[in-house]
């Protein structure tokens, strides 16, 4: 190659890095400057951008990961014993038996404006829930009398009954900051509805107290998140670990989908990907040397649901017949790849402390033939009639057909409400499947994906269902969620107990179980409750999936693995560069 | 029934015979449309087979059959001839199922928006005026109308949609484009002197558009079928894909979406090159088929020296 030519050739790779770099420097402005030190800046993949960065709104998981950088509450769980811990909070609550309050200590700290945070804060963020009612918060604060603040640095709550929730529910709540919402709060008051004002109040720089501050979200393209230099913990020495961050910022990239993002952490465009990995790009990703695979529970639940209002599942025998049919091991083996805790009672297993191992089980260790043989002498013995029954006069198995209910009426097709292939396909899969066992002793089911919105629309609000299977991936530790899923009270439009289970004596010991505040008294009660619910199946619990994530280990470490996952406040105070 | 009559029904049916014969010649020249009836037909044969595996063994069932042996993606092998999916299920018996699907969602969307199409044009065309003014401004404000947009409202809407209604909705939007083109044809026809003379001899309005119009204008409508057969299938797979199909279904479109939603896209291309080629072959096929009818029906298209 001549010289004349090498020289063209160099001159035109430069240009077009010049260019790509002016590209860049156009593409994002913002980063520009402030991503000087990018060696230690956390890239971390997400599936799509937040909703909100409204506190009071953001009921979705990409909202809910980035605001718990920002906010954080005044005590939070071990990672590793999952006991709650001081974290704005100084000490301990002190109980006072007399008065029913309880007294905490917060340490000084300071918001990332650079003013302190005090009692007010506390107290306010506690006012605000309990006067706009804020869905999914006020349940926890609607019990507590009044709110005092003796001084800057304690706040006191006085209840009005003793409440099992209290610790592990309201002091894990959230604060904000009373400089930053009072003027928000005071314009929503004076309007007609003072809470749709509040949760529709844009946002734009939450100031927190957490670990990282917002700098710049670009919707649809990246939010960057700075180290908070007024963060309380960092250098603090909170349940046996020195705290950061010893990373300066994170940047979250929007990939849309998984695909896309698995791709990036291959090529380690991001360190990791806070969303579940689904199993087939498991194989791939474990001959990476540089990735390493995180495996961890969640308090999850996902279950069949079923109308105990009205006929056919109003019959507790057909409801035991279908947790006769369903084969939890082949959903889980086959449909979840094994990535899943089979679920006997409705607490997860991993929840050990309050889970019941002792609650009734159906069809254990049953194979095919065996599960409908029982399935059809439950029903058969409930009165069930059929043109041609599942099992024929030679005791050999065989398709039923025209199954009739005790009363002589033929049993009217029913619907299995499943989420969409597009949200979740392996709940649509487990539904078609449930279709198919149901059909084999002739229950005449069919299985219909419905968009999730309109699925909790018909299940809780119009109460028009028959069956649906649903799951909750973010349960308490603390069991309270118990009581309201089967509460008869609950059993209202919108309300927690979607199947309309009614039950006095379940009623009787739900309440007793939520003042009470002995643990362990409170533990044998659970206990109890989790096996009337077994006992008469308004819900069959079906699995708990594990929550499978992937990191690049090349350029950081120090993930925290709890229960939830990875991407907790733990490991964002813990990573570091290598 | 008078001799004379019998006789004419002859003469009719050794025309439309021969109609037929010239036709089949000119299509036999055209490489386009052997190359698209073959791959056709070799479509109708996987249907038509798909109904045999089931019947080999129960784990070949293409919805709820399994491996008993095997739960995980297992590439092609002598018992699965293309491998297994996610959850043990027989990939072949997958794909025959999925053309059996495609054909029916794309032969009887396609015959039911022809059908539509060449009514509403006929009507159009023939009684022109306020009737004709206001079937194609309907025509206008459905052909501007995303059908696979509308679709995909509608399923996040109502839930997921049955692949009935799928093909009704595809059918619905198709329409307009036929109906247009049929029209034209019919305004052309109206003015010819066998309309005037048949009008003439007192034939009623809806004798002259169903005998003598309506032969005229069907080997177009028939045309146009071979077009919208395709577009069924693609706007059918691309919702299924999505996955917003009917999940009671499986079609190749379904196909693609669990390869996706479980994560094997990139490692397993037994699971995802064969549905994706047949939607491409199909469509083609038909797109072939459609070119050489083309050919046989307009004498502008065929080369030089073809005759009829």
């Amino acid at each position: 190659m001549s010289p004349t030519s090498s020289v063209t050739i160099e001159s035109f790779l430069k240009g077009i890095l010049c260019l790509a770099v002016a590209m860049l420097v156009l593409l994002f402005p913002g980063l520009s400057g402030t991503q000087s030190n990018a060696a230690s800046c956390l890239k971390i993949g997400l599936p799509e951008d937040p909703r909100t960065l409204n506190i009071w709104l953001a009921s979705d998981r990409n909202s809910r990961n980035i605001l718990s950088q920002i906010y954080q509450p005044l005590y939070t769980r071990d990672p590793d014993t999952l006991k709650l811990v001081p974290w704005l909070a100084e000490q301990e609550p002190v109980f006072d038996a007399e008065t029913l309050s309880y007294t905490v200590r917060i340490k000084p700290s300071k918001w990332s404006d650079g003013s302190e945070l005090t009692s007010e804060d506390v107290a306010f963020t506690g006012r605000v829930i309990k006067d706009f009612r804020v869905p999914r918060l006020a349940s926890r604060w609607n019990f507590i009398k009044r709110i005092e603040t003796p001084d800057k640095h304690t706040v006191r709550f006085y209840l009005k009954e003793p409440k099992a929730i209290f610790l592990s529910r309201t002091l894990t709540t959230p604060i904000v900051q009373k400089k930053e919402w009072i003027k928000i709060v005071e314009k929503a008051r004076g309007t007609e509805k003072p809470l749709i004002k509040l949760l529709n109040h844009k946002i734009e720089k939450p100031v927190g107290s957490g670990p990282f501050i917002l700098k710049e979200w670009r919707q649809g393209c990246y939010l960057f998140l700075q180290k908070n230099k007024y963060f309380f913990g960092t250098g603090r020495r909170i349940s046996g670990r020195i705290l950061g961050p010893y990373i300066d910022s994170i940047i979250f990239k929007i990939y849309g989908t998984s695909d896309a993002a698995i791709l990036a952490l291959k090529k380690g465009s991001i360190d990791m990907f806070w969303w579940r990995i689904q199993a087939g790009y498991l194989q791939d990703l474990k001959t990476q040397k540089d990735i390493q695979i995180f495996s961890n529970e969640k308090s999850g639940l996902y279950y069949i649901g079923f109308n105990v209002r009205k006929p056919p599942f109003n019959d507790v025998n057909l409801r035991r017949a279908v947790a006769t049919l369903i084969d939890k091991d082949f959903i889980i083996s086959r449909i979840l790849q094994g990535l899943a805790i089979k679920m006997n009672s409705i607490v997860p297993p991993g929840n050990q402390f309050w889970y019941c191992p002792e609650v009734p089980r159906y069809a254990e260790g049953l194979n095919r033939e065996e599960r409908i043989k029982k399935a059809y002498e439950i029903l058969r013995k409930a009165g069930y009639t059929w043109q041609l029954p599942p099992v024929n006069g030679q005791g050999k198995v065989v398709k039923g057909k025209g199954i009739r209910l005790p009363n002589g009426q033929p049993m009217e097709k029913f619907t299995i409400l499943t989420p969409p292939a597009d949200y979740d396909p392996l709940r649509a899969m487990a539904g078609m499947i449930i279709q198919e066992w149901l059909g084999m002793v002739g229950i005449p089911a069919s299985a219909k994906p419905m968009a999730i919105g309109s699925l909790i629309q018909q299940v809780k609000g119009r109460r028009q269902f028959d069956s649906f299977i649903l799951g909750y991936g973010r349960l308490d530790i603390d069991p309270d969620w118990v009581r309201n899923f089967f509460h008869s009270s609950n059993d209202k439009p919108r309300g927690w107990n979607m199947s309309g289970y009614k039950n006095p004596d379940f009623d009787r010991i739900a309440e007793e179980s939520a003042s009470i505040l002995d643990r362990e008294k409170r533990r044998k009660l659970i206990w109890e409750m989790q096996k009337m619910i077994l006992q008469d199946v308004p819900y069959i619990p079906l699995y708990n999936p594990r929550l499978i994530e992937a990191v690049r280990k090349d350029k950081f470490s120090g993930w925290v693995g709890t229960l939830g996952g990875i991407g907790n406040i733990w490991s964002f105070c813990e990573v570091r560069l290598n | 029934m008078s001799g004379k009559s019998l006789d004419n029904r002859r003469v009719q049916k050794f025309h439309w015979m021969s109609r037929f014969l010239s036709g089949w010649a000119i299509f036999r020249q055209s490489f386009l449309g052997k190359i698209g009836l073959t791959l056709l037909a070799l479509f109708a044969l996987m249907a038509l087979c798909s109904f045999i595996p089931p019947l080999v063994d129960p784990m070949y069932q293409p919805m709820a059959g399994v491996d008993p042996e095997i739960s995980t993606v297992t590439g092609p092998s002598t018992r699965h001839w293309l491998g297994t999916d996610f959850m043990g299920r027989d990939l072949l018996s997958q794909l025959l199922a999925g053309a059996r699907v495609a054909f029916m969602v794309g032969v009887s969307a396609a015959f039911m928006s022809v059908f539509l199409g060449t009514a509403i044009g006929m009507i159009a065309g023939y009684m022109g005026k306020f009737a004709d003014t206001l079937l194609m401004r309907l025509a206008d404000i459905i052909m501007v109308m995303p059908a696979l947009v509308v679709l995909l409202m509608l399923a996040a809407l109502f839930g997921q949609l049955s692949i009935w209604f799928i093909v009704f909705f595809i059918a619905l939007f198709r329409w307009p484009g036929v109906s247009r083109v049929i029209r034209a044809q019919t305004l052309s026809l109206k003015h010819r002197p066998f309309i005037e003379a048949a009008r003439v001899a007192g034939a009623s309005h809806l004798r002259i558009i169903f005998r003598h119009i309506t032969p005229n204008v069907l080997p177009l409508s028939f045309l146009y079928m071979t077009f919208q057969v395709t577009s069924a299938i693609i706007i059918e797979a691309a919702l299924a894909f999505l996955g917003f199909g009917d999940p009671r279904t499986i079609s190749w479109g379904m196909m693609l979406q669990w390869v996706w939603k479980t994560g094997h896209m990139f490692n397993a291309p037994y699971w995802l090159l064969p549905p994706g080629i047949c939607i491409s072959l199909i469509t083609l096929s038909f797109y072939m088929l459609g070119r050489a009818m083309d050919e046989v029906l307009d004498p502008r298209l065929r080369k030089e020296g073809q005759t009829d």
